[in-house]
């Protein structure tokens, strides 16, 4: 490593050597050394080199350096940062390395380069290193959208302190650098204001209301904010939203650039991209046609004058319409005829609201971006500046290319774009109270507002008509100031002049109506327009063609007319826009006209027109001390410029890049003279000669830093095109989809139509097939109501049957019921003659007993007759027999009879005796009972009396017991004592004592 | 019974809308008037209503043997028993086993110990120990319901000893029967008390050998002995249970034994048992239906009433 890197440091160098082959290898070894080391050493030697050198190879390695080595490269950036003398070279530097834009840039914000950045601008004084560092801080804010409060209010300041460096060091600084500080100060109001309004706003409204600020805040910082419209963010946002990192999270670098673009209303930092747009396209979009007709004229012009000399000078503009025309057959010049027009804006009208410039020049394809870079340019005007046709050729060129809308570039075609762009934007916003007044139509405001293009080129034509008649006309008919300068010029210049004139006024007209739109749209007429709007850029405009002029003469070269081609393009912008003030009006002309003699101030007075221009209110002193200057050497002519150039109304303050531009064309329309002049002559010669600048070093110095801060604003610009390249490639895409989509939604538009068809056809069978479903249906409520009255007669026959055969079974229910009688009489009488022969039969049988019975009592009664007589017989003989034994009976039945009697009397005395005795005993025996239950008594008494003995008994019992208990208790008692005593007193001898002692229970018992 | 005309002939409802004891002071009177006292009928009567006081002493002692039946002999036998309790107190002072300061219920445990023979000699006079506990706790309790020392220890005496022989095989099996009733009444609370071990460890001896002496207010205590005098000691069961059941809530929210016993042993000072008495009462009536105990119908006798023996 150590022995490596003096090697590489050697290596370096060689990147300069003309070898083309020694340079490629020397490339690859640095560029695998970087690939492989990750140290700083190699990084630090190339920035070294680079800021020795200002080597572009290192730039280029620089500016390609990959992750590892960005730290590196940013410390070593910051510590460089710190000299003075190299602090310009690191800016520059930085600018080339972010405007690649690696992927590591995000990081940046994190580094102390950032914050050493931001110190230089707030603390440097030397404007170039300020103007170079605000670029690279205006591109490197979308890169870092997400600062901290803090990181925002330093940017604040910076722009806080740039913005009052005008007013403040006016007198000090050279004025050129001035313009570029402000345009740059422009840009970092536009990004500030676009990324975040509400802190900038807030921190505008904090910082401008000290009144020591309120100067810069009125010539500076107002006519900046008349340039923004109002943020949307200043409505919805607030000042935290802002700075809340998701914010930006959506946005690509080139979004948030056009995000700061789209709230511009100067036409060189807005874009007319969607959305922002005031008026309905459909306003706008004939506005731009009929401009860019307008802008085409002056190329016709170019064109004719350019191909024909300035003899026909009345009819070239027609001849560059036809011509224009045939290459674009749609879009009529607003010089043609009448009905061209209406026919024009019938065109405008029918044409869709999506239009573009690159479909208006009839290009599909963008070309390569780069195939047109404005030092090519620059470069061929410088070195062919000589073939008129060869500018016409890259003018065309460029006409139709997608740089044409952009203002990127200095050269030409931006110039006429934001001439279109601006006329655009002013037809849009004038566009809305024309809408209300009148009728929509399309047709009418174009053209009404055709009157005054028309007029104005008529009295051109006139004015053109009467220089060809004679020369002094010309300029009375215009101003009193272009006659002073008919006078100035010779014959053949004044042709030029003249020429220039046409072709500014040509370019006028369009610009004019819009500038009056934009102002007032009803009160001002094309005579207020042409009196008071016109001497300026005629004014201007001569200012130009002086110095033109001048150098013609010094010159005394035919092909100067290609300088002379970009001021009428450049001084009609101004000339529209700006509002100068009476002095500025008056001091223009002056300037001119001092500048007219003297060769040498052909850039210095020029810039000094502009500083007025870009700093209306802060200029005076500067332009008054000017003035003075100019006064001294002035003759009388001054008096006669003094004169015209009255007072225009409020006017809006120019954009301070147009003035830049200018600015530059200005200053190249001078070099270029002073190169044509000067051929010969060397360097030192040339300042010398000149003699104006008080040092020429000082001036050279002056020129450089000029130069690269041209540089600078270029690669700027380059950058803001390349972002808008890459979100037009964007747009591209997104229209593509959209076309597609659009297809896509007429394809099913055309299914819809056709589905729609269907449906009415399908809607009518419908309507068919309910119709004959009606009639089916009335059909079958016709047969269903008929066969419902059939079912009803039914019903009723049934029903009768049904009553019929009830009846009939009650019959037949009753009938067998008679049947069932009948037959159980039946059987009744079967009963009846069944037992009538059973009894019959019994009666036959007890006929024959009673006739055998009969037969027996006879026999009987024969017997017992028989037997009475035996009887009788019987009682004869008895009577006969009984008569012998009577006596002796009598006598026993009386002695029986006699003892009978004896013993009666016996038995009643003795039922007597026993009578006595039966009651002697039922006596005794009651008695007796007496006596048993008095026993009884007797003895329950006694078991009473014993129970009653018993409880007493077991009372006195238990009562002896105790008695007994207590005794013997007390006996223990006393023989313990005893034997205590015994114990105690053995000596005294109680020798009886024992024996009393067991007598003494008994004798107590006894007692008790 | 209608057509007794001693009888208030509202008796009939008295008894079914729940007024029990209404005649029955009347009916004590009567069975009183008897000349041989009939002690089976005032048993059976004491088992079945609530005495009323003015007579429970005269009951008490009847029903213990202290006065024989035939109330002519009564004055008689009371001055014997007068006389045996001066003698036995006048002996104990002799001996000095007793003295003027002596509680009254160590004197009746004294005179006691001297009937049973079991009085140790005055010198060698333990004071009293475990085992005459249930003794002094009786003795306290009657105390408090007799005024009449005479009748207190008679009362005591007889009580202890007619318990004792009565009771005193039945008397271990009484925590087995509160187990059976209490699962009848309340398996819950049986379970609750077996899981917390309270079941055996319930204050047995106070309800049982001590027949709830000092567990329960006088006024109570006094119905309840009405029955044990009369000669159940199932009604210490019913006695125990009803405890159980009315502290129910309570128990059921103890968990440990300690806190269980604790609070049983404070059961007197919760309320006034007369309630629960009432609530014995059904008890024992629901129970003595239910578990089918015999039902004698002593119709035939004059006074008309149920007779219910429940053992």
């Amino acid at each position: 490593m150590a022995r490596e890197q003096p090697h590489m440091g050697d290596l370096l160098p060689l990147l300069e050597s003309s070898d083309l082959h020694q340079v490629e290898e020397v490339k690859d070894l640095i560029r695998d050394h970087l690939n492989q080391d990750r140290g700083a050493v190699l990084v630090n030697g190339l920035v070294d080199y680079y800021l020795e050198t200002g080597s572009t190879e290192a730039m280029h390695f620089l500016s390609s350096v990959r992750e590892p080595h960005d730290k590196h490269l940013l410390d070593k950036m910051n510590e460089c940062m710190a000299s003075r003398a190299c602090r310009l070279h690191t800016l520059t530097l930085l600018g080339h390395v972010v405007r690649k834009e690696p992927s590591w840039i995000h990081k940046i914000a994190r580094f102390p380069l950032l914050l050493s950045l931001l110190k230089c601008l707030k603390t440097d004084t030397d404007v170039v290193v300020l103007i170079t560092g605000v670029l690279v801080l205006i591109i490197l804010l979308p890169m870092i959208p997400q600062p901290g409060k803090q990181q925002l209010y330093e940017f604040f300041d910076i722009f806080g302190r740039l913005a009052a460096w005008n007013l403040k060091n006016s007198g000090r600084v050279t004025e050129v650098y001035l313009v570029h500080l402000h345009a740059s100060v422009y840009s970092l109001f536009h990004r500030l204001y676009g990324m975040y309004p509400c802190n900038f706003v807030s921190y505008l409204r904090s910082h401008y209301s000290m009144k020591e600020n309120m100067d810069t805040f009125e010539e500076v910082v107002k006519p900046m904010l008349e340039h923004v419209r109002i943020h949307p963010e200043l409505v919805t946002g607030t000042q935290d939203h802002e700075l809340d990192p998701t914010r930006w999270k959506r946005y690509e670098i080139h979004d948030i650039v056009i995000e700061c673009a789209k709230v511009s209303l100067d036409p060189k930092e807005a874009s007319c991209e969607e959305g922002y747009s005031s008026a309905p396209e459909h306003f706008s979009a004939p506005q731009p046609l009929r401009h860019l007709d307008c802008g085409s004229s002056p190329y016709a012009d170019f064109h004719s004058s350019c191909g024909s000399s300035s003899s026909t000078l009345f009819s070239t503009p027609r001849q560059a319409m036809t011509s224009l025309s045939g290459m674009q057959p749609p879009y009529r010049s607003p010089q043609g005829s009448r009905h061209q027009i209406g026919e024009l804006n019938n065109s405008c009208g029918l044409k869709d609201p999506f239009w573009t410039p690159a479909s208006v020049c009839g290009m599909t394809t963008p070309p390569p971006s780069r195939g047109i870079s404005p030092t090519g340019i620059a470069e061929s005007t410088r070195s062919s500046s000589n073939f008129p046709g060869r500018i016409h050729g890259t003018l065309g060129s460029s006409k139709g290319m997608p740089s044409f809308s952009t203002p990127v570039t200095a050269t030409p075609p931006p110039t006429l774009s934001d001439v279109f762009s601006n006329a655009s934007r002013s037809s849009g916003t004038s566009s809305p109270p024309r809408k209300d007044n009148r009728s929509l139509e399309y047709l009418k405001p174009g053209l009404v507002r055709q009157e005054p293009i028309s007029e104005l080129e008529r009295s051109h034509m006139e004015a053109v008509e009467t220089g060809d008649d004679s020369s002094d006309n010309i300029p009375m008919t215009l101003t009193e100031l272009s006659s002073f300068v008919e006078e100035q010029q010779s014959a053949e210049q004044e042709e030029d002049a003249l020429m220039q004139e046409l072709l500014k006024i040509t370019e006028d007209p369009p610009q004019l109506p819009s500038q009056w739109g934009l102002d007032s749209p009803f009160c001002h007429t094309t005579e207020t327009l042409t009196g008071s709007q016109a001497p300026g850029p005629v004014a201007l405009g001569l200012s130009l063609s002086h110095e033109c002029h001048a150098e013609a003469t010094s010159g005394t070269d035919r092909p100067e007319g290609a300088p002379d081609l970009f001021t009428p393009i450049d001084c009609p912008v101004p000339n529209q826009q700006s509002p100068p003030a009476p002095e500025d009006e008056a001091e223009a002309p002056n300037k001119a006209v001092i500048c007219f003699p003297s060769p040498c101030g052909a850039a210095t007075p020029s810039y000094e027109a502009l500083f007025d221009l870009a700093l209306p209110k802060a200029a005076p002193h500067f332009v008054r001390r000017r003035t003075s200057e100019a006064l001294r050497r002035a003759g009388a002519e001054e008096g006669e410029e003094a004169g015209p150039g009255p007072s225009v109304g409020p006017p809006t303050p120019p954009s301070p890049l147009e003035v830049l531009d200018r600015l530059v064309q200005q200053g190249k329309d001078a070099h270029d003279k002073a190169l044509k002049r000067l051929p010969l002559l060397s360097k030192s010669a040339d300042w010398t000669h000149f003699g104006a600048g008080s040092a020429p070093l000082d001036e050279l110095h002056t020129l450089r830093s000029q130069l690269l801060l041209l540089h600078n604003q270029l690669l700027y610009e380059r950058y803001k095109r390349e972002q808008h390249a890459v979100r037009n490639r964007r747009l591209l895409r997104r229209i593509i989809k959209a076309t597609a989509l659009e297809e896509q939604n007429s394809a099913m538009k055309d299914q819809l139509n056709l589905q729609n068809m269907d449906i009415l056809s399908l809607k009518e069978s419908l309507q068919v097939e309910q119709q004959r479903y009606h009639q089916l249906w009335e059909d079958r409520e016709a047969v269903v109501t008929r066969l419902h009255s059939q079912i009803r007669q039914l019903q009723q026959g049934r029903d009768e049957y049904y009553t019929k055969n009830q009846e009939l079974q009650s019959k037949l229910l009753e009938c067998q019921k008679m049947t069932g009688k009948l037959e159980a009489e039946l059987q009744k009488a079967n009963n009846v003659v069944c037992n009538m022969g059973h009894q019959l039969s019994q009666l036959s049988i007890k006929l024959t007993t009673s006739e055998s019975m009969q037969q027996q009592m006879a026999f009987l009664n024969k017997q017992l007759l028989l037997l009475g007589e035996v009887n009788k017989l019987c009682m004869e003989e008895l009577q006969h027999s009984g008569t012998d034994t009577s006596k002796e009976q009598q006598m026993m039945l009386a002695s029986s009879d006699k003892e009978l009697e004896r013993l009666r009397l016996s038995l009643v005395t003795q039922a007597q005796h026993l009578e006595a005795a039966q009651q002697r005993i039922g006596e005794l025996e009651a008695h007796l009972t007496k006596k048993e239950h008095l026993v009884v008594e007797q003895k329950k008494f006694l078991e009473d009396v014993k129970a009653q003995a018993k409880g007493e008994l077991q009372a006195s019992e238990s009562r002896y017991q105790a008695q007994r208990r207590v005794t013997q208790a007390l006996q223990t008692e006393l023989l313990q004592l005893y034997s205590r005593l015994e114990v105690e007193s053995p000596a005294t001898g109680g020798g009886p004592v024992p024996a009393g002692g067991t007598v003494q229970p008994h004798s107590l018992s006894v007692p008790r | 019974m209608a057509e007794d005309p001693q009888r208030n002939f509202r008796s009939a409802y008295y008894e079914k809308v729940g007024f029990r004891g209404v005649e029955e002071k009347k009916s004590l009177e009567i069975l009183l008037k008897d000349n041989p006292l009939d002690v089976e009928k005032l048993c059976t009567f004491s088992q079945r209503f609530p005495l009323p006081s003015m007579y429970r002493i005269h009951v008490w002692k009847v029903q213990l043997g202290i006065l024989p039946p035939h109330s002519d002999s009564h004055s008689l036998v009371m001055g014997y028993r007068r006389e045996q309790y001066r003698d036995i107190l006048e002996a104990l002072k002799a001996i000095r086993v007793v003295h003027a300061a002596t509680p009254q219920v160590e004197v009746y445990l004294r005179m006691f110990q001297l009937e049973a023979q079991e009085l140790s000699r005055s010198s060698e006079l333990a004071p009293p120990g475990e085992d005459d506990e249930n003794f002094l706790s009786i003795a306290k309790s009657m105390e408090e319901i007799v005024e009449d020392p005479v009748d207190c220890y008679w009362l005591i005496k007889c009580f202890v000893t007619q318990f004792n022989n009565k009771f005193g095989d039945t008397v271990p099996h009484l925590p087995k029967s509160l187990e059976h009733y209490l699962n009848m009444e309340d398996s819950r609370l049986l379970t609750h008390l077996k899981s917390c071990g309270a079941l055996t460890k319930l204050p047995y001896d106070p309800w049982f050998w001590r027949c709830f002496s000092g567990c329960l207010p006088e006024s109570s205590l006094q119905r309840v002995w009405d029955k044990v005098i009369s000669g159940s000691c199932k009604i210490l069961v019913f006695v125990a249970v009803e405890i159980l059941l009315s502290y129910k809530n309570k128990l059921m929210g103890m968990k440990r034994l300690e806190g269980i016993l604790q609070f049983l042993a404070n059961v007197r000072q919760f309320r006034s048992l007369e309630y629960l008495l009432q609530d014995v009462c059904m008890q024992c009536h629901r129970h003595s239906t239910s578990l089918s105990f015999k039902i004698t119908i002593t119709g035939s006798q004059g006074n008309g009433f149920f007779c219910s023996s429940y053992l």
